[in-house]
């Protein structure tokens, strides 16, 4: 469009929005400035919208005023902490190999099967390889029983003395 | 197969199943090793493992094997094993309890019964009698070595 040419009042209604908020280009803006100065009803129509326009911002900023933020930084802050603790899990989680995650979650699955279970069987030690468990016994003199800690190795031992 | 051949081959089977019974009655295998226990002198390469062992708990410094016997026992039947020395180990097995061999087992000297116990020997383990202050040793003691195995 240029800005020589002078705007009819219909061109200009559909330009009255965009020229208020000044978001027409400058030659555009020259153009309905040109024409409302010298048509009354666009320049009523002009000052109309910014006397509205002006009364919107007061009211939005009147209403900004109103609210209470004390408590909006804080709740801000605690989202951003959030937001930054998953960001450092993921990362943590992107670390750890494949296979390590597997046997975590298979360790969990065995000990969660294995809970319900008391297992006493488990908890009694094995017997050691030697292990002798002497049920009866009867000497002619006097015997003594000795036991390896290591092996469980059990040794009688009697004294002959009847025989020196 | 031919119909005289039959009778033959059933009694073949039932042989082989008596001869597989009475191997499984004498299923229990005994080992007896005597050893001689001393102060001083060399011991036997064959107790090289078990020397720490017989240190701890026999106390001696020397071991020398002096006789050594295995034999497959039934169970429930007395078996005699000589001890060199003169004495002898009576071994009755019993039966099997929890992987342990249950056994009588008496030690005797002549007439008297110097040990005479009823023990539970873990299957394929050792137990030991010593014989200390043994007159018929130059000096030491006399060790019995028993392994049960089943």
């Amino acid at each position: 469009m240029s800005a020589e040419r002078v705007m009819t009042c219909a061109e200009v209604e559909g330009l009255l929005d965009a020229f208020v908020d000044a978001e027409l280009p400058a030659p555009a803006l020259l153009a309905v400035a040109r024409h409302a100065g010298g048509c009354e009803a666009c320049d009523a129509a002009v000052r109309e919208l910014s006397a509205l326009r002006e009364a919107v911002e007061r009211s939005v900023v009147a209403e900004v005023e109103t609210l209470d933020l004390a408590r909006v930084w804080p709740a801000v802050s605690q989202g951003v902490e959030r937001h930054d603790a998953r960001v450092e899990w993921r990362r943590r989680l992107r670390t750890v190999p494949a296979w390590g995650v597997a046997l975590a979650v298979a360790a969990s699955a065995v000990l969660w099967l294995r809970s319900p279970e008391p297992e006493p069987a488990r908890l009694a030690a094995a017997p050691r390889r030697n292990q002798a468990v002497i049920e009866r016994i009867d000497s002619s003199g006097h015997f003594e029983l000795r036991r390896d800690r290591k092996y469980g190795t059990t040794l009688i031992m009697v004294s002959d003395q009847a025989g020196q | 197969m031919t119909r005289d051949a039959c009778p033959a081959m059933l009694g073949l089977a039932a042989g082989a199943l008596v001869l597989l019974a009475a191997a499984h009655a004498l299923a229990l295998e005994v080992q007896i090793t005597t050893v001689r226990a001393s102060e001083h002198g060399p011991s036997d390469a064959q107790l090289i493992d078990l020397r720490p062992r017989l240190r701890r708990l026999v106390g001696y410094r020397s071991f020398q094997v002096v006789g050594k016997e295995r034999r497959r026992c039934a169970w429930q039947t007395s078996e005699a094993f000589a001890i060199p020395g003169g004495r002898m180990l009576h071994v009755v097995p019993k039966g099997m309890r929890d992987q342990a061999v249950v056994m009588s087992v008496k030690l005797m000297d002549g007439s008297r019964a110097l040990v005479d116990t009823d023990v539970r020997l873990q299957n394929r383990g050792v137990m030991l009698f010593g014989v200390g202050q043994d007159s018929r040793a130059a000096e030491g003691a006399l060790i019995i070595m028993l392994r049960a195995e089943d």
